[in-house]
């Protein structure tokens, strides 16, 4: 089974570059595709094959947590690769350079699904390194100016952080001693034997190493320049999935602390950052000219909440865990439409952007749509997350915080629907509004069916959902 | 004799701080790596005969040869030779360079209290280096320099786990390998085109994208 999840797409990608056939292409994206959709099951209904060497299996298992992350990067990578199909077409490119991309982005999704499988710290650690290095390639597929810079800014601040998180590692090393072991579980059934100075000084390194990837407010350079000059599926993937597996590994650590009772101390900083995420994607997002920016620091504003929620005790993680499927199937919808608009308008700028509703109404409604979604308006999920933070803070004692954090999210929402609002109504008096634009299925559907999944989550969440995400959030207590 | 070889990895540190050719970086490189090299040789207790030789192939071939050879490359083909007035002039930056050393040792010091089986020198060198490399990546302006300082960060981290003496399991030490590896690549690769595209190499030409 593990197998299937880590081999499966090197051996797909290595296939697509030395075949170089769009049709094999396709059919490696499908396959990918539909082996996770059948791993996500299997494992959602208790069926155990594994077919990885004996020795190897040590290093890779699902637990609860695991398996939640796994089944939301599921389903935006089967997304992302119908919409795919027509990134592919829009752009003319050849065999050879989709063959390229294909493989990349299988790469990409393999380094990911070995950080959530990882139970070795170091081992996630390895993982997380190889996600920089396979996306920036990604992100530079383009072979823009920009996305030049945007790629060495993401591959070299990333590389720093990460090295300074393989820093944390040796230091949390020296404090287990006596445990003699990285395993995750080793770590929690052991806790309190680690040495808390250690444990306290390698939390402040891993932090910031995690929390480079995962864009946290202070180190966070590099998300909205990445994100925006990635072609529209990549930033989908890494939105929707990277900055996820990122978490999960500080969400891991985060559980030693939990183990060892020390959560206050590792609180402070998850609350402080939280809120400066917030505060900083309020800012920009209201001054931000490019819809593509404004979703990357809305992705910041998300990981802030997470963050935040992580903090709160019981209830603040639940509302984390249900925040990270939503938010996932939401940006990805929102920069998958956001490729179809870059492909109507050859533009980023908000202001370029006109009558979007009327040229191709099906794009302006789904761009619409899912706006709402991530802003957090009834019936969709996010509206529930949001509202057992703020509840979860007021219960903790600090209203003031749930006061601070009620506001920011109505600025980040009146600055997120405003532009939007703006760019599917604003009349425009050229010739141009008078035609009508059909992008052909593939490049609504994988929107359409994201939705519809967070609606009837909203509305009433199948059985498997809520169990799924009930049992991630009591992985971590 | 390891103390001596510590020592002189130290002074390669000190000999980069007002260093400007930027092949005396690659070649405190190479040097630094053979130094690793002798460290890890004449620290081995028991006889593992793999990670002896992953580790002399880690440190002698790859960090002390290979990833050099290949900068040094990259270097001579786009004809850069020195690195550009840093931000903070040469005499201030061994200022600083000597303070991250009184923290290095003070830091060795401190481990050595601690925890008893930290090596102190090990450690506190490994401090100075991780510290330097960075803000020589803060003080520098050519994007090939950050490359070269990543590289010393990467010997300083190496250095640290040698200094703890708790075993990875052999399959992260093949990726944290792999990874060195193939980020170097990728960073020469980078630098490669972001000097063909901008015509230049400074850090500044990078700014076309902010709010």
């Amino acid at each position: 089974m593990i197998g299937l999840v880590l081999v499966f797409p090197v051996l797909l990608s290595i296939i697509g570059l030395i075949v170089k056939n769009k049709l094999v292409n396709r059919i490696n994206l499908g396959l990918t595709s539909a082996a996770y959709l059948y791993v996500s099951i299997q494992k959602i209904t208790h069926y155990e094959f594994y077919f990885l060497p004996e020795w190897l299996l040590q290093y890779f298992a699902f637990d609860e947590i695991g398996l939640f992350f796994f089944f939301v990067m599921t389903i935006v990578f089967g997304g992302v690769s119908i919409y795919l199909t027509f990134y592919f077409k829009e752009h003319n490119l050849s065999a050879v350079k989709e063959s390229v991309f294909v493989a990349e982005l299988l790469l990409f999704l393999a380094a990911m699904s070995g950080v959530i499988l990882s139970t070795h710290l170091a081992l996630l650690w390895v993982f997380v390194e190889a996600t920089t290095l396979t996306s920036a390639l990604l992100i530079y597929f383009e072979k823009k100016k920009s996305s030049l810079e945007a790629a060495w800014k993401y591959i070299y601040i990333c590389s720093i952080g990460i090295a300074l998180a393989f820093v944390g590692i040796i230091f949390l090393s020296i404090g287990t001693r006596q445990i003699n072991s990285l395993y995750f579980n080793d770590l929690y059934n052991n806790a309190n034997l680690i040495n808390i100075f250690w444990l306290k000084i390698a939390f402040a390194f891993l932090f910031v190493g995690l929390g480079t990837k995962i864009g946290i407010a202070p180190i966070h350079a590099w998300l909205p320049d990445a994100h925006s000059e990635a072609p529209s599926p990549v930033s989908a993937m890494l939105s929707g999935t990277l900055l996820n597996s990122a978490l999960l590994g500080l969400i891991r650590v985060q559980q030693i602390f939990i183990k060892t009772n020390l959560e206050d101390f590792s609180n402070f900083f998850f609350i402080l950052t939280g809120f400066l995420s917030l505060f900083v994607s309020s800012v920009f997002m209201v001054r931000t000219k490019n819809y593509k920016r404004m979703l990357a620091y809305s992705s910041i504003e998300n990981m802030g909440i997470l963050f935040i929620g992580i903090s709160l005790g019981k209830y603040g993680i639940y509302a984390a865990m249900l925040h990270t499927l939503s938010h996932s199937f939401a940006k990805a919808s929102l920069f998958l439409t956001s490729g179809n608009i870059l492909y109507l308008f050859k533009s980023k700028k908000i202001d370029d952007i006109k009558d979007l509703i009327k040229l191709d109404p099906k794009t302006g409604w789904l761009w619409i749509i899912s706006a709402l979604a991530i802003i957090g308006l009834p019936p969709f999920p996010i509206f529930i997350s949001k509202f057992f933070i703020i509840k979860a803070l007021w219960a903790k004692g600090v209203s003031w915080l749930a006061i601070l954090f009620f506001l920011f999210i109505v600025i980040i929402g009146f600055g997120i629907f405003s532009s939007i609002f703006n760019m599917a109504f604003r009349n425009n008096d050229s010739a141009l509004s008078d035609k009508h634009y059909n992008l052909g299925w593939q490049a609504y559907t994988p929107q359409i069916v994201l939705l519809i999944i967070l609606f009837f989550i909203g509305i009433n969440s199948p059985a498997f959902i809520n169990a799924l995400i009930n049992n991630a959030a009591n992985f971590l207590r | 004799m390891n103390d001596f070889i510590i020592i002189l990895l130290g002074t390669t540190i000190l000999y980069i701080f007002p260093a400007s050719r930027l092949e005396a970086y690659v070649k405190t490189l190479a040097v630094q790596g053979i130094l690793l090299f002798f460290l890890v040789i004449i620290d081995i207790k028991e006889i593992n005969w793999l990670n002896i030789l992953f580790l002399s192939f880690e440190t002698l071939i790859l960090k002390g040869i290979i990833i050099p050879y290949f900068l040094l490359s990259v270097i001579r083909k786009n004809e850069i030779n020195r690195e550009i007035d840093p931000y903070i002039s040469q005499f201030y930056s061994i200022l600083i360079g000597s303070i991250i050393f009184i923290f290095g040792f003070l830091a060795a010091f401190w481990s050595a209290r601690l925890d008893a089986e930290i090596k102190p020198l090990y450690f506190g060198i490994s401090i100075v280096m991780i510290i330097s490399s960075l803000f020589l990546i803060i003080n520098r302006k050519r994007i090939i320099t950050h490359i070269l300082c990543y590289m010393i960060l990467e010997n300083g981290i190496f250095l640290l786990s040698l200094s703890v003496a708790n075993e990875m399991p052999m399959l992260v030490n093949l990726g944290v390998l792999l990874d060195l590896f193939v980020g170097i690549f990728l960073f020469a690769i980078f630098f490669n085109k972001i000097q063909q595209m901008y015509d230049g190499n400074k850090i500044d030409i990078l700014t076309e994208l902010k709010d």
